[in-house]
């Protein structure tokens, strides 16, 4: 099976709407969670999120589109999808081959139009320009149509793992010959659909959210995209490489539609099956980028798998500290920063921690650190039992 | 590809239980709604809180699960639960972001049927869902083909489900996908001359591997292409053939069409690729939906099987945007 | 109200709040537990039943944890209902 290399990469999230202002403020320990701002909700001016505060009218003027039907959702992706083209030194050729596939995820779709949906969906109306643009698939059709691409193209929803998800996908179509080249990725932009969602499961914060922390209170709801070109070997070249995906795995808890079981079989099986693809041993994991949302839930269930794979719990943190937790974006998020851990060989330190989980002892890393980094555990659960684990390792 | 062992159709004809494709259930009010499963395999606890989509692929995974061994489960559907989804959402604007219960947003997340497949049999292999609207089944069928190319001992379930709710059904009318004309037989669905198709629902399980003894049929090839060029399509399905088909012959085109005028030339188009071939058409039977396909592979299966035929080749496109072939053989 | 109509009353909203359609309001015990062995319902279920609190009694439960001793059996929260509604 051939390798899978990193040769792209777009993103923008609360820290920032290009790679090099989110590696700045990953260095520096700067936080992106705030106020609810645009969002026409009785959460505004409350509800601390990680919200990029930028219009959507401004996006559209932006990215210059003229068609009718883009959510912010779909804004968000293609702001990431572009960069990353660009990044990777993609023609138009290049991007609309039959051997390049797209795929896309998110959890929220164009749900982020909760007024219109409503509308549309009550016949409350004669029809919104969005009647085509509440699925999921919507964003990446989206993408799909303004670049006349021909090959595979697909979107999948595993709630917070979706974008993990997404990435292994297509590593799995190079690696099975049916692409040489994947552009991957995913989007959710904040919608009051997901705020009222979380919260009437009781697991957001009402303040900014601390993974790992003993008192940690739940999480922060954020919004952003990220994509990645991933090419095989054959095609790759001489072109720049940032990394090499070496393992990944998808397992189900199987336990509960909404928190993760005691003995955390989900997440442990989703992080040895990575270990296993990529052909390395627990020891080898220099560091990993955990889910982290700081719910009760997770952030214990995740540190008794990590003691249950590893004999010493390699250094971790939880970017969710930095910019809350994207949904269907955090897996594509996270994997670009598991890929400055990588490239720029240092680790950056997870905020707000005070004191160990009582069950776990386990300590993030607290501070910004230089160090040797060959390869990076990237977690993502999900809502349905839903894992995914990804490994990146130096190229 | 793979091959298709066991499966359960979960549609508005009788394609569950006790199968009779000649007895054509009739479309009711311009709707071909999934005739509901035997739920009595679901725990009372658990079926409480399930919308159709759910209620359905629950219904038609059941017996699968209770009978067989997996390895995952993939499942392609375009909305998911969208009816709890608008329940909601309307929550929310009618209670003004108050206390809201939380399980209509649990139930509503596209992947709460697959997940929902696995706390049944506690299985916790891969498991995924696709989303892309009219190529949300292919792309599972592709997912669970990968699967078995890199693990060949094993067997997944395989599915495509989508409902209609009353609130998807407000959404496409507004956007003119269905029909304002009363139909009410395949004749009148394929001889309409206006725009839009009647909607339909329901759910279909696969259970797959690479084990050719005792299958079904085998699902040889799949194709898939976004684009609104006529051309472009036929040139794909050129291509197909040449590749998958060789110099054999096929013995069914098992057409999508679904008397929408702007979808017929890709259907019209396509048949003219294979001339002199037998033709059968399927939406009068499930009517259209994102995942239609799912039932069309069913179909094909039952056909390979009952009418002795060595392949068939099923076209399918939806709103005329996202087309997919796929050759399924004897096995 | 009379505690006995209230516990009626009660009853059919938690069928109706929790879709239990195999229940009729005779059929859960006023001292029967409602999670765990009793009626079987489960975390989110307590989360349903906060809403139910609050919609139809007005009574405002911010923490579920607190909840959970609210939500002991029928007797617990028709106590609690008597002592905090506000509609």
């Amino acid at each position: 099976m051939s390798r899978v290399f990193v040769t792209g990469i777009g993103i923008i999230s609360p820290l920032g709407d290009t790679l090099s202002l989110n590696h700045t403020a990953l260095k520096k320990g700067i936080c992106g969670i705030s106020t609810l701002q645009l969002i026409n909700s009785n959460f505004a001016g409350k509800l601390p999120v990680g919200e990029i505060k930028t219009e959507t009218q401004t996006f559209k003027e932006k990215l210059k589109i003229t068609e009718t039907g883009y959510t912010r959702n779909s804004l968000l992706a293609l702001h990431a999808f572009i960069d990353a083209i660009n990044d990777s030194k993609l023609s138009n050729e290049d991007i609309t081959a039959y051997n390049t596939a797209l795929i896309g995820a998110n959890s929220v779709g164009g749900m982020c139009l909760t007024d219109e949906l409503y509308k549309d969906a009550n016949s409350k109306s004669q029809g919104s320009e969005y009647l085509s643009s509440y699925d999921g698939g919507s964003v990446t059709l989206a993408i799909q149509e303004r670049y006349g691409m021909r090959g595979i193209i697909n979107t999948i929803n595993t709630a917070c793992s979706s974008s993990a998800n997404s990435i292994m996908y297509g590593a799995r179509l190079i690696q099975n010959g049916l692409a040489t080249r994947a552009i991957v990725g995913g989007s959710d932009s904040l919608a009051k659909y997901t705020i009222n969602g979380f919260n009437s499961l009781y697991i957001l914060s009402d303040e900014i959210c601390r993974p790992f922390d003993s008192e940690r209170k739940g999480l922060n709801l954020a919004e952003g995209a990220a994509f990645l070109v991933l090419e095989s070997e054959e095609i790759v070249g001489n072109k720049k490489v940032y990394a090499e995906l070496t393992g990944y795995c998808n397992a189900n808890d199987a336990f509960h539609p909404s928190s993760i079981s005691e003995n955390a079989d989900g997440p442990f099986l989703a992080m040895q099956g990575a270990l296993r693809k990529a052909n390395l041993q627990p020891n080898q994991i220099d560091f990993i980028n955990t889910h982290g949302t700081a719910t009760e839930n997770n952030d214990e269930a995740e540190s008794k798998a990590m003691l249950r794979l590893f004999e010493k719990v390699p250094p971790f943190a939880s970017t969710k500290s930095n910019i809350g937790h994207t949904l269907g974006a955090a897996g594509a998020i996270e994997a670009v920063y598991s890929i400055l851990n990588l490239t720029e060989q240092e680790i950056y330190k997870s905020l707000n921690y005070k004191n160990p989980i009582q069950t776990t002892g386990l300590v993030p890393v607290t501070a910004y650190t230089k160090m040797t980094i060959n390869h990076v555990l990237s977690n993502s659960f999900g809502f349905g039992g839903n894992c995914s684990s990804l490994i990146f390792s130096k190229a | 590809m793979f091959y298709i062992h066991q499966t359960v159709c979960v549609s508005a004809q009788k394609t569950n239980g006790l199968i009779d494709l000649d007895d054509i259930q009739p479309i009711k009010d311009n709707k071909l709604q999934a005739i509901e499963p035997n739920y009595d395999a679901i725990p009372p606890a658990m079926y409480r809180r399930m919308g159709r989509a759910v209620r359905l692929a629950s219904g038609a995974a059941l017996p699968l699960l209770n009978t067989l061994t997996f390895n995952g489960i993939v499942i392609g559907t375009a909305n998911g639960g969208l009816e709890d989804c608008i329940k909601f959402l309307n929550q929310i604007v009618d209670y003004n972001e108050g206390k809201l219960t939380p399980t209509n947003f649990v139930q509503s997340t596209t992947n709460a049927i697959a997940s929902q497949l696995a706390f049944f049999s506690s299985n916790k292999g891969y498991n995924n869902t696709h989303v892309h609207r009219g190529l949300a089944f292919e792309n599972a069928a592709l997912d669970v083909a990968m699967m078995l190319n890199e693990f060949p001992d094993n067997s997944y379930l395989l599915g495509g489900v989508d409902e209609i709710s009353a609130y998807q059904y407000n959404i496409e009318s507004l956007a003119g996908s269905y029909k304002k004309e009363s139909i009410s037989s395949a004749e009148d669905l394929y001889n309409s001359k206006t725009t839009g198709s009647i909607p339909g629902d329901g759910c279909t399980m696969f259970a797959v591997n690479k084990q050719k003894t005792g299958a079904t049929a085998k699902l040889k090839a799949i194709g898939t292409i976004h684009t609104d060029k006529v051309e472009e399509v036929t040139q794909y399905l050129t291509n197909f053939i040449n590749k998958n088909l060789g110099e054999s012959s096929l013995s069914l085109f098992l057409s999508g069409e679904n008397g929408d005028s702007r979808h017929l030339p890709y259907y019209s188009a396509c048949q003219n690729i294979v001339p002199n071939i037998a033709v059968e058409r399927f939406k009068h039977l499930c009517g259209e939906y994102a995942t239609a396909s799912a039932f069309a592979l069913w179909l094909a299966c039952h056909k390979i099987q009952h009418n002795n035929l060595k392949n068939v080749l099923i076209y399918n496109n939806f709103r005329g945007k996202q087309h997919s072939f796929m050759l399924v053989e004897n096995a | 109200m009379e505690t006995a109509t209230l516990k009626q009353q009660l009853k059919e909203q938690i069928i109706q709040f929790l879709n239990l359609t195999t229940f009729k309001p005779e059929d859960i015990k006023d001292d029967q537990p409602l999670f765990g062995e009793g009626l079987g319902l489960d975390s989110i279920d307590s989360l349903e039943l906060i809403a139910l609190l609050d919609r139809n009694y007005g009574i405002k439960i911010n923490d579920p944890k607190e909840g959970r001793k609210i939500l002991v059996d029928v007797n617990t929260m028709v106590a609690y209902i008597q002592q905090h509604r506000t509609k």
